[in-house]
This record gives structure tokens, C-alpha cells and sequence, in this order.
């Protein structure tokens, strides 16, 4: 009956203990609203993350051999589903929001008062030689591997286009070149200066044709008001990439507010490198 | 004497004559052994361990393999450290005791080459005739050849406070009684004498006893086997909860290395980082606040032994005892009358108004050989250095006292003859002028055994009248001597005459020699009785150690009746009690038919010991409460201890002489006397009294038995977080949540915030009268006894990570990540090739961007600890008490501890927030107060135990709740 006492006890107390721990966290999670998170101080400035995604970042495989670049293929397949046409023909949800960039479209306060916000279509075809539709291999089979670059989704965060990169420098002459005001280029570079040759020429496919993400799919409502968001995607191709060795490539997105981090490799920019093997 | 070439080649042959002394442990061995053992040993498990898990994890690849690394560098340093201030704080106290060892080159009169010369003593061989005279210390044990009125002080040897009388015979089979042997050591109190070299450096008596110490094997401290319960303790839950855990995550599919790590990563993280440094710096404390009430403490650990003692061996002469003669009883005009025997009499308060006073005082003071050494006149008359031997000096002392300048009263009364005492006549006798310059009588004066004085007297002096001594005045006489002697003291007869003018003209010459004086039909005038008196403290703390249930025994090699009479006068044997033969005496019966178990007082004898059985010491050790040992031997010394040590008492052993150290090393804890002790005694004991007084161990006790209670709360304090930081662990593990605090942060709660609080708790005041309870049993009363631990453990530990729990999804869920989206998360949460993590609100986030959120959950659930703790430390003041009862400001160290904990924790989130290596990141101010909710939630559920235990004594809650 000793052991009966103590176990009833322990059954008590932690059964107390239960209780007050579910009642506070209950508590808290009333201060918290389901549709914008308090504090976005720790997620904000965004990262730029590509697809597909790899292991200690590296694309590695062999043109001639299917099976090396199967998990590559098969990773952007997946990604690509969501932003087929047949995906993106209710139109209660989807919207069209043309083809070049525009401005912002804001969609009211971050509540579901009016019900779930719409989002903006994305056209699969935009990515070009790099949608898949054409060429299942995404440029692949023949050396030229694809991959898409997004920048990670933020309630609320509206990217601001601008003439200069963060950190003073100006923007690289190519990106001055096709400046949009309603645009956030991407662009992608060596990482080292003296492998800038080795990268070769790099194709850019976005929406309309524009190396970059339109400001139409700002600002991002969140899960629960935008279910069915499709961040908008800028397909690079590397064409002409030395062979047998290792190639670092940097993309970047450049805006005002999106910032570099020497200690965060993936805030705002990515780097990837290329290990194409010639048989 | 020997030639100086057959000295040499003897010398070549046996050795100096000095001891060898205690073989010195070697410094570095000192040091290293306050590495190892205990506490020491668990941590130094935890860093193999920690460097283990690192080996894996690099191998593996793991980014936080080197959080372990570190973890195990800290725990190495901690060990180092600790033991570096440990044997710091130990070397200061055996510095201070190394000044106390005088260094003086002995120097011996030796005959050599038919010629006498002075020797270093050291350089004295067998054979050798050395010659020694009052105040030598004997330099070899020497068989003696020539004594004139030898007499020597063998109370280093035998602990007999008499000076013994030495001759030429041989009296005896046993060297240590025989008359004719002199042991080196000892001292030549008066007299001279000659004698050969028989034994020579560690062959002598002494040196004997000096290496039967060395072979008596050093006790555990009680603290020590505490400590190592303790560690058992930790070990074991430790172990398993890490095998359940390491099942768990088997049968959860975690990869076996996985699981390994986590295997190891619960058993050091219940690894007490700090407790090691808290435990040492506590007791440091306590030796310190000892030292300072003159107890010096050798090792440490002995800081407790005194507060689980439960038995004191004690000594008499110089620890119960002034170790002087003093006055203590007068006799005169048919009535006894008692002397003040304290420390520092300045007056004697008994009726001097008598004129037999007058000519008794007159007697004491001109009938004594012994002077005040000069230039002394500065000091207390009680301080002073007299040449003379006891009797002589505990007299002119006492006459100093009443009658002041004594050396000028002698000076009046001009010396005209003496005969010095001699055992044969056992009386003194001197002649002088008076100092009345009309009264040209000669004054003699005699003292001596009392029965001698009274065969010498026809008459007796009453109220300063002379009246002729019949059997009823005499019987009078034999009366008080016997109750004098009865109580153990020492007694002297005085008397006088007054030479008739007519036969003695101012011109006479005495002639000593053939006595031309009467010897006889003098006039009796008094007793003085002496005893070395108790030490006026010893009383009151005999009767503490008494009320803190501690058993006095006096173990001395002075003869019982002095020895019991200073027991009763200290209370050793308490006023009401009696012993076998006080019994008999009283029902006038035998002492075979008197019930053992009516006496609760014994004495035994030394004589008695050496035929008894250890069964019958055991029954002896057993059934009386209130013990005297008296002429007892080293050896039997140890074997007391040896029989106490039996019963299951912690036993403290107090002693000066070299005769003391096998049993001061025997001892739980050995108590040496600063002043008096020697080095061999020092040597064995792990305690020093700097002033040589039996009260200052009634300090010690009280001390002792606080440090237990407090590291018992310091203990519990440190172990309740323990669990706070190991549940995280555990949910991590099962629920796959992202890690809720890092190894880094809790090394910081450990070492860092919860450090000075736990040293605080040493400062807190006793709960109740801690010298009025008995002493713990050291088989029962564990200083982390299960309730501790699971008091600590399952409910104030479990109630702590609950309230850091809410810190922690709070944090997250502020940030994006509510509860139900944290589960599971914990293999996608870590790779560092996710850099588009969604939350619960479909934002991405990157690797970098979730760590630093993690080390933000860390630093929130590190604040609430913190904030928990000093709930924590609160309720630790007391176990039994209402905080109110104990007040919350008395203990202004538990304050600045709690400044301290909170300073630390702010300086480590906001000043070191940027600094990304230590995983701390500023936090916003609000999450400082998620956890107060729950800190005051700690703080009533205690205080309700409390209330309880107080309420219930003896109740099923009483017994579970109350550590």
C-alpha cells in the first residue's frame, strides 16, 4: 500500500504538473494569431535556395549516364508539379498577373475576413529550356544542367528593387543592363575570380523572359491565406561548363533589403558547385 | 666514558639518536592525490566520456562534435582547478603548523675521552655517560648510575602529570615503571643524576610509540564515505536513465552510434559539474570560520568529522586541565575552605580574616624554594615563569596572589638555615629571623606529607591559638586529609615554632647537618591541598558535548582518584552518578554483588584494560555513559579507540604527547594541542587547537554539523537543475524537437550562475538548536539520502523544466513555429542542406536562420533555469523551517548570490549575445518573466512540504518529503 500511496502521489502531481504545463502553452498560444507570426526577426531577410537541392551543395554527374542525375531530375519534376497550367486553372484561387513584373499586389489586412487571398500564376513555359515540358532532363542529358532559384517565402516581406546592391557596390553591368523597377534579378557568377571562365555562359529564365522575380508575388500572405502560393522561380542554365572539375558558381538576388551575411551563406545568395564528369 | 673513535664507529653502527621522522609525503603526490577519489572521479568519467562522444562525432562529421570536446576540457579544468585550490588552502594550514615546531639543537653533557663535553644530542651513542640536571630534556633513554634528588616529568610518554622520582634501583620488571631508566624525550624536572646511553634514536621508548603511529592506517573520513555515496548515487541514475534512453532510441531506429552518443550525453550531463568546486570552497569556508575560533584543520574533510562525532577521547593534563599545581582547598581551624582555581585569579575570595591564616600564610610563603624568574613584574602573577618545581610554584603563586610581593615578605624575614625536601624525610624546613624588629625569636617553619607534619606536632593552632593536639582534634585532622585526598588533590601539612629567645640568641648557629634545632612538638597550623585544576571553560562545554549527545572519555595515564575527581569536577562523571564501587561503598556490600547496570559511571584502570577481552571493553564501552580510563598506556589508548571505533562511533581522539599519535591517527579525527603538542602528535592529528582548549572542540562540533546540514542543501540546490537540464535531452531524443539547450549553456548554468548561491548556502544559519540533537548515525543519516534525491529529482527538477519548457515554446512559437509543428522535426532541423525549412506559417527559413533560433531557445531556457533557481535557493535555506521562520535577509550572502545569478545571466545574453561560439543571443526582456509564474509556483508547493512536515511529524509525508 506504500508503493500505492507513492505511486498516487507521482500520479497527482505530474497529472497537476500536466495540466498547468497544456493550461500555460494554451495561454500562449491564444497571444499568438494564426495567420502572421509575432516576431520576424530571426527568419527575416530571406534565404535564396535553389532546386534541385543537394547534399552539401554539389551537382555532380555524368551526361552520358542517366541514372547519375535521375535524383536531380526527379527532384525538379517534383518541384514543377504545382506549377503546371492544369494546376493553376481555378480560378477562384489562381490569378493572372501578366507578364512582366508589376508592382506589388497588396490583398488586404493578414486575416481571413474576406475569406482565403488569391495568388498569382506562374507559367511553367516561362522557364524555357529549363521547364521540362521540352526536355525532360532539364538540359541534363546534355551537360547543361538547370536549376531554380526562388527566394524563401516571408509574410509579409516586399523585396525592394533597386540600382545598387546592398553593400554599396553597384549592381554587375549584365543585371544594370536589364534593370526593371518591379524586378528582383537574380544573377550568377564564379565563385572565384579566376574560375570566371570555367563557368561559361549562363541562361536565365524568368517570368516573360526576365532574369528575375516580378514584385506582383509580393507580399506573401501565408498558409492559411494563400494555400496554393507559387514563389516565383528564375531558372538558370549553365551551358558551356568546363568538364571534370570542380566548378563554384554564386547567384544572388539583389535588392534593397535583401542583405548578405558572412555567417548565413544562404541569406540572399547560394553557392552550388558544378562537378560535370565526361563519361 | 666511550673514546670519541669507538663513539664513531657505534654512530657508524646505530645511527644518529634522533627519530626519523613521519616519511613526508612527497608534494606532488599531495597534489595529486586531491585530483582523484570521489567527487573528482565522476568528473574525470564524465571528460573521458565527453572525449569519447567527440571522437564519434568526428568521425561522423557532426557539426557539434566539438561542443563535447570542450565539454570534457572544462570538466578536466574543473578537476585541476579544485584540486590546485584544495591543496592550496591545505598547505596554508600545514604552514601555519610547520611554525609552530621549534627547531632548537638539543645539546647533551656527555663524558668522552675520560673528559665532559657538550655534545649535539643527535650525536649520542649506547654506552655514552651523559649527566643531566633540572630542566635537561633527557637526550636518550639512559639507565641510570648516580641521582641526587632526580626527578622527571613523563607526561609525554605515560601522560603522568606527576613528576616520578628516579634513582639508582632497579624496582620493577617493566621498564616503563622501573626507577632507575630515563627516557628519552622526557624532562629532568630537579635534581641531577648520571647515567649510560641503553637505547639510542627510533630503538627508544618513545621512538617505539613514534613508529607504532606510523603503522596505524589512516581512517576514511566520515564526509569522504558520504561524498562516495553520493557519487554512487549519481552514477547510478545516471547510468540508467542512459540505458533506458539508449533502448529508447534503439527501438526508435535511431542509428546504434546515435544512440551511443545519446548514451553518453545523458551520463555526463547528470556529471554535477560545479558541486566539486562548491563542496571544496564551501568546506574552505568552514575551516577558515573554524580557524579563526582556533581550530585548525589539516585535511579538509575533517571540517565534518567533528559534527558526526560521537564519541570524544579526550586527554586530561593540558586539554581538561590548566596543566599547573593550584591551590584548591585550605585547611585550618578545623574547617576546609576552597581556593579559586580559575585561569586568571587576581584575588582568593575565602576568609583571610583568621590569624591562623596569618601564620599559615606566613609558613607557605617563607617555607618555599621556588622564584619568580626576574623582569616579569608586567605580567599576570599567573603567567609568570617560576624556577621551582609544581608544588613549590602552584605555593608562591598562590601566596603572590593574597599577599602580594612575596619576594620582599622573604626578604624581612632573613633565611638563617634550610634543609631542602628529600624523600627520606619527606618534609622541608627552613629557619628565620621575623620581620617584627622588637621580636628577636627565631621562626621555623616545615612543610610536608601531612602524616610526617602531624608526628612532629603536640599541639595545633585554632584560631590562632595554640591548643594541645588530642585524638578529637586529630581525628579532625585525618578526616579532612582523607576527603582532600579523596578528591584527588595533593596535599601538604604546615607547621611552625617559634625558638625560644633564651636558647636561641640572635647569635645562634643551625647547624642543618646535625640539628641542633627541634624537629618535634611543634605547632600544627594547616593543610593546603593542590590539584591541576580543570580548565574553567571545560565544564560548560563538557556539558554541551553532552546535550549534543557526544560521550565524554577521558582517557588519561594519571592515577583514578585524580583522574575522577577532575571528571566529576568537569562533569565527565556527572554529579548524581556513581560508579561500581561508589555503589558497594554506599550499600556497604562487595563490588562482585553490585548490579552493573545501576552504575552509570566507570573507571578503569589501566591494569584492569590489559586483562580484559574486547567483548568485555565492548560491554564496558556500552553500558556506562560516563567513562574515565585511567593509567593507561599508548597501546591501550589505541585499543579504547579501536572498541569505540566498534560500536559504530565516529571518535574524536584529543592528545599532546608522542604517546598520543597512534591513537590520534586511529581516530575518526585526531585532535593535537598546538601549544603543548608535539610534532608527533601533529603530525598524526587532522586537527590542531591553536590554544590547547577542550571548549574550542565544542566550536568545532557546531561547525561541523552546520557544513553537513548546509551541503546537504547546497547539494540539493545543485542537484535540481540537474534534471532541468537533462529533460531537455530526453524530449529531444523521444520527440525529435529541435535541441532545447546546449552542452555550452550548461556548463555556464553550472559553473557559472548557480556557483556563488551554492557557495551561499554554506553561510545559512542552523534551522534549529543544532547542538541540542544527537549525533547523526553515520549508517542512517546520509548527507544525500533517497528523499533528497527524489525530492530534488521528480518534483522541484521536474517542476523547473516544466517552467523552462513554456520558455522554450514560447520563444518558438512567437517566432513561427508553434508546438505541434516542433515535433518530429529534429533530423530536417539539422541538415544544413534545408535552407527552406517552413514553419507553421509556410515562411521559409535557412539553416543559419534556424540555429540562431535554437541558440535563442537555448539562452531562453538557460534565463529560466536561472529564474528558477533563485526560487530554488529560497526554499534551500531551510528544510523543516518556514522561510519566514528563518527570515529571508539574515543571510545577506544568499542575496549577493542571487544578484550574482541574475548579473551573470544578463551579462551572458546581452553582452556576450553577439559572440555566436558560446550559442548565446540576446533575448527579448519579456521571456525573462515566462518562468517567474512557475518560480513561485516552486516556492508555495515547498513551503506547503514544509508546513506538512511540520504540521505531521512522523506522517507518511513527513518520511518521504522531509531530506
Amino acid at each position: 500500500s506504500l508503493a500505492v500511496k507513492i505511486l498516487l502521489f507521482y500520479v497527482i502531481f505530474y497529472g497537476c504538473l500536466a495540466g498547468i504545463f497544456i493550461g500555460t502553452i494554451q495561454v500562449m498560444l491564444l497571444t499568438v494569431s494564426e495567420f502572421e507570426p509575432k516576431y520576424q526577426d530571426r527568419v527575416a531577410p530571406p534565404g535564396l535556395t535553389q532546386i534541385p537541392q543537394v547534399q552539401k551543395t554539389e551537382i555532380s554527374f555524368t551526361a552520358s549516364e542517366p541514372r547519375s542525375y535521375e535524383p536531380y531530375v526527379r527532384n525538379l519534376d517534383n518541384f514543377l508539379r504545382d506549377y503546371s497550367a492544369e494546376q493553376q486553372t481555378e480560378n477562384i484561387v489562381f490569378q493572372d498577373c501578366g507578364d512582366t513584373p508589376t508592382e506589388y499586389k497588396e490583398r488586404g489586412p493578414y486575416n481571413d475576413a474576406q475569406g482565403q487571398k488569391k495568388v498569382c500564376k506562374f507559367k511553367r513555359e516561362w522557364l524555357e529550356n529549363c521547364s521540362g515540358i521540352h526536355d525532360p532532363t532539364y538540359g541534363y542529358k546534355d551537360g547543361k544542367p538547370c536549376i531554380l532559384v526562388k527566394l524563401n517565402r516571408i509574410i509579409g516581406f516586399k523585396p525592394q528593387a533597386s540600382i545598387f546592391a546592398p553593400v554599396n557596390e553597384s549592381l554587375p553591368p549584365e543585371v544594370m543592363a536589364k534593370y526593371n523597377p518591379n524586378l528582383i534579378p537574380v544573377h550568377c557568377v564564379a565563385k572565384r575570380e579566376e574560375d570566371a571562365d570555367k563557368v561559361g555562359a549562363v541562361e536565365y529564365y524568368g517570368m516573360g523572359g526576365y532574369p528575375g522575380f516580378g514584385l506582383q508575388y509580393y507580399p506573401y500572405y501565408g498558409k492559411l491565406l494563400q494555400p496554393r502560393y507559387l514563389q516565383p522561380l528564375v531558372a538558370v542554365q549553365f551551358t558551356n561548363l568546363t568538364y571534370d572539375m570542380e566548378v563554384r558558381v554564386e547567384c544572388r538576388a539583389y535588392g534593397q533589403n535583401i542583405v548578405y551575411s558572412d555567417k548565413d551563406r544562404f541569406q540572399g545568395r547560394f553557392d552550388i558547385k558544378f562537378d560535370i564528369k565526361s563519361s | 666514558g666511550l673514546s670519541s673513535a669507538r663513539a664513531a664507529e657505534i654512530l657508524a653502527r646505530d645511527g644518529p639518536n634522533a627519530l626519523t621522522p613521519p616519511k613526508a609525503t612527497p608534494e606532488i603526490v599531495k597534489f595529486l592525490r586531491q585530483m582523484i577519489g570521489g567527487f573528482s572521479i565522476l568528473l574525470w568519467i564524465g571528460a573521458g566520456f565527453s572525449w569519447i562522444s567527440f571522437g564519434i562525432q568526428l568521425a561522423q562529421g557532426t557539426d557539434s562534435a566539438f561542443d563535447n570536446l570542450y565539454l570534457g576540457v572544462v570538466l578536466a579544468l574543473v578537476v585541476i582547478l579544485t584540486g590546485i585550490f584544495a591543496y592550496y588552502q591545505e598547505a596554508k594550514s600545514t604552514n601555519i603548523m610547520a611554525s609552530f615546531s621549534k627547531m632548537i639543537p638539543q645539546q647533551a653533557l656527555v663524558l668522552r675521552d675520560a673528559e665532559k663535553k657538550e655534545l649535539p644530542a643527535d650525536q649520542l651513542v649506547v654506552g655514552d655517560i651523559v649527566e643531566i640536571k633540572g630542566g635537561d630534556r633527557i637526550p636518550a633513554d639512559i639507565r641510570l648510575i648516580f641521582t641526587q634528588g632526580c626527578k622527571v616529568d613523563n607526561s609525554s610518554l605515560t601522560g603522568e602529570s606527576e613528576p616520578q622520582s628516579r634513582s639508582c634501583d632497579f624496582t620493577h620488571e617493566n621498564p616503563l615503571e622501573t626507577r632507575n631508566i630515563a627516557f628519552y624525550s622526557t624532562t629532568c624536572v630537579e635534581g641531577t643524576a648520571t647515567g649510560i646511553v641503553i637505547n639510542t634514536g627510533d630503538r627508544t621508548i618513545i621512538g617505539r610509540i613514534a613508529s607504532l603511529a606510523s603503522g596505524v592506517g589512516n581512517e576514511k573520513t566520515p564526509i569522504a564515505i558520504e561524498i562516495e555515496h553520493f557519487v554512487w548515487l549519481v552514477a547510478g541514475v545516471a547510468v540508467s536513465i542512459g540505458v533506458l534512453f539508449f533502448i529508447i532510441s534503439v527501438s526508435m531506429r535511431y542509428r546504434i552510434l546515435d544512440s551511443i552518443i545519446f548514451l553518453i550525453g545523458i551520463i555526463v550531463a547528470n556529471v554535477p559539474e560545479g558541486l566539486l568546486a562548491t563542496v571544496t570552497v564551501s568546506l574552505s569556508l568552514t575551516a577558515k570560520r573554524m580557524a579563526k575560533k582556533n581550530c585548525l584543520v589539516k585535511n579538509l574533510e575533517a571540517v565534518e568529522t567533528l559534527g558526526s562525532t560521537s564519541i570524544i577521547c579526550s586527554d586530561k593534563t593540558g586539554t581538561l586541565t590548566q596543566n599547573r599545581m593550584t591551590v584548591a582547598h585550605l585547611w585550618f581551624d578545623n574547617q576546609i575552605y576552597s581556593a579559586d582555581t580559575s585561569e586568571d585569579q587576581t584575588t582568593q575570595p575565602f576568609d583571610q580574616s583568621s590569624p591562623s591564616w596569618t601564620a599559615l600564610s606566613k609558613i607557605v610563603t617563607l617555607c618555599n624554594r621556588a622564584e619568580f624568574r626576574p623582569g616579569q613584574e608586567n605580567l599576570p602573577i599567573m603567567k609568570r615563569v617560576v624556577v621551582g618545581d609544581a608544588s613549590e610554584t602552584a605555593l608562591l603563586k598562590f601566596s603572590e596572589v593574597i599577599l602580594g610581593d612575596v619576594m620582599s615578605i622573604r626578604a624581612q624575614n632573613k633565611k638563617v638555615a634550610e634543609i631542602p625536601f628529600n624523600s627520606t624525610n619527606k618534609f622541608q624546613l627552613s629557619i628565620h629571623e621575623t620581620a617584627d624588629p622588637h621580636d628577636k625569636r627565631f621562626l621555623l617553619v616545615m612543610k610536608g606529607a601531612p602524616e610526617r607534619i602531624l608526628e612532629r606536632c603536640s599541639t595545633i593552632m585554632i584560631n590562632g591559638k595554640e591548643e594541645p593536639l588530642d585524638s578529637e582534634k586529630a581525628e579532625a585532622f585525618q578526616t579532612a586529609y582523607m576527603e582532600l585526598g579523596g578528591m584527588g588533590e595533593r596535599v601538604l601539612g604546615f607547621c611552625h615554632l617559634y625558638l625560644p629567645e633564651n636558647e636561641f640568641p640572635e647569635t645562634f648557629q643551625f647547624d642543618t647537618d646535625s640539628m641542633n634545632f627541634p624537629t618535634s612538638n611543634l605547632c600544627f597550623v594547616g593543610l593546603l591541598s593542590m590539584i591541576d585544576p580543570p580548565r574553567s571553560t571545560v565544564p560548560d562545554a563538557v556539558s554541551k558535548c553532552r546535550s549534543a549527545g557526544i560521550k565524554v572519555i577521558m582517557v588519561t595515564g594519571d592515577h583514578p582518584i585524580t583522574a575522577k575527581a577532575i571528571a566529576k569536577s568537569v562533569g565527565i562523571i556527572s554529579a548524581t552518578s556513581e560508579t561500581v564501587e561508589d555503589i558497594a561503598k554506599r550499600l556497604n556490600i562487595p563490588v562482585e554483588q553490585v548490579n552493573r547496570r545501576e552504575a552509570t559511571a566507570a573507571v578503569v584502570n589501566g591494569m584492569e584494560l590489559k586483562d580484559m577481552s574486547s567483548e568485555q571493553l565492548d560491554s564496558i564501552l556500552r553500558e556506562h555513559a560516563e567513562i574515565v580510563f585511567a593509567r593507561t598506556s599508548p597501546q591501550q589508548k589505541l585499543i579504547i579507540v579501536e572498541g569505540c571505533q566498534r560500536q559504530g562511533a565516529v571518535v574524536a581522539v584529543t592528545g599532546d604527547g608522542v604517546n598520543d599519535s597512534p591513537a590520534l591517527k586511529k581516530a575518526d579525527i585526531g585532535i593535537a594541542m598546538g601549544i603543548a603538542g608535539s610534532d608527533a602528535a601533529k603530525n598524526a592529528a587532522d586537527m590542531v587547537l591553536l590554544d590547547d582548549n577542550f571548549a574550542s572542540i565544542v566550536t568545532g562540533v557546531e561547525e561541523g554539523r552546520l557544513i553537513f546540514d548546509n551541503l546537504k542543501k547546497t547539494i540539493a540546490y545543485t542537484l535540481t537543475k540537474n534534471i532541468a537540464e537533462l529533460c531537455p535531452f530526453l524530449i529531444y531524443i523521444i520527440a525529435s524537437i529541435p535541441m532545447p539547450i546546449g552542452t555550452i549553456t550548461i556548463l555556464f548554468i553550472d559553473l557559472g550562475t548557480d556557483i556563488i548561491p551554492s557557495v551561499a548556502l554554506a553561510y545559512e544559519k542552523a534551522e534549529s538548536d543544532i547542538m541540542n540533537r544527537r549525533p547523526r548515525n553515520k549508517r542512517k543519516d546520509r548527507l544525500v539520502n533517497h528523499q533528497l534525491a527524489v525530492y530534488s529529482y521528480l518534483q522541484i527538477g521536474i517542476m523547473q523544466s516544466v517552467g523552462a519548457f513554456v520558455t522554450y515554446f514560447t520563444v518558438y512559437a512567437e517566432q513561427g513555429f508553434l508546438p505541434s509543428t516542433l515535433l518530429g522535426v529534429r533530423v530536417h532541423w539539422e541538415s544544413a542542406a534545408s535552407n527552406d525549412f517552413e514553419d507553421s506559417y509556410g515562411q521559409q527559413w535557412t539553416y543559419y536562420q534556424r540555429m540562431y533560433l535554437q541558440w535563442t531557445g537555448y539562452t531562453a531556457f538557460f534565463v529560466s533555469i536561472t529564474i528558477q533557481q533563485v526560487a530554488d535557493l529560497i526554499i534551500r535555506k531551510t528544510r523543516r523551517n518556514s522561510i519566514f521562520q528563518q527570515g529571508l535577509f539574515r543571510n545577506k550572502v544568499i542575496w549577493v548570490g542571487i544578484f550574482s545569478q541574475i548579473g551573470i545571466a544578463a551579462i551572458l545574453t546581452y553582452g556576450l549575445g553577439h559572440v555566436t561560439a558560446l550559442n548565446f543571443t540576446p533575448l527579448r526582456f519579456q521571456y525573462w518573466f515566462v518562468a517567474v509564474p512557475f518560480a513561485i509556483l516552486i516556492w508555495v508547493y515547498d513551503e506547503i512540504r514544509k508546513l506538512l512536515i511540520r504540521r505531521y511529524p512522523g506522517s507518511w509525508w513527513d518520511k518521504n518529503m522531509y531530506y
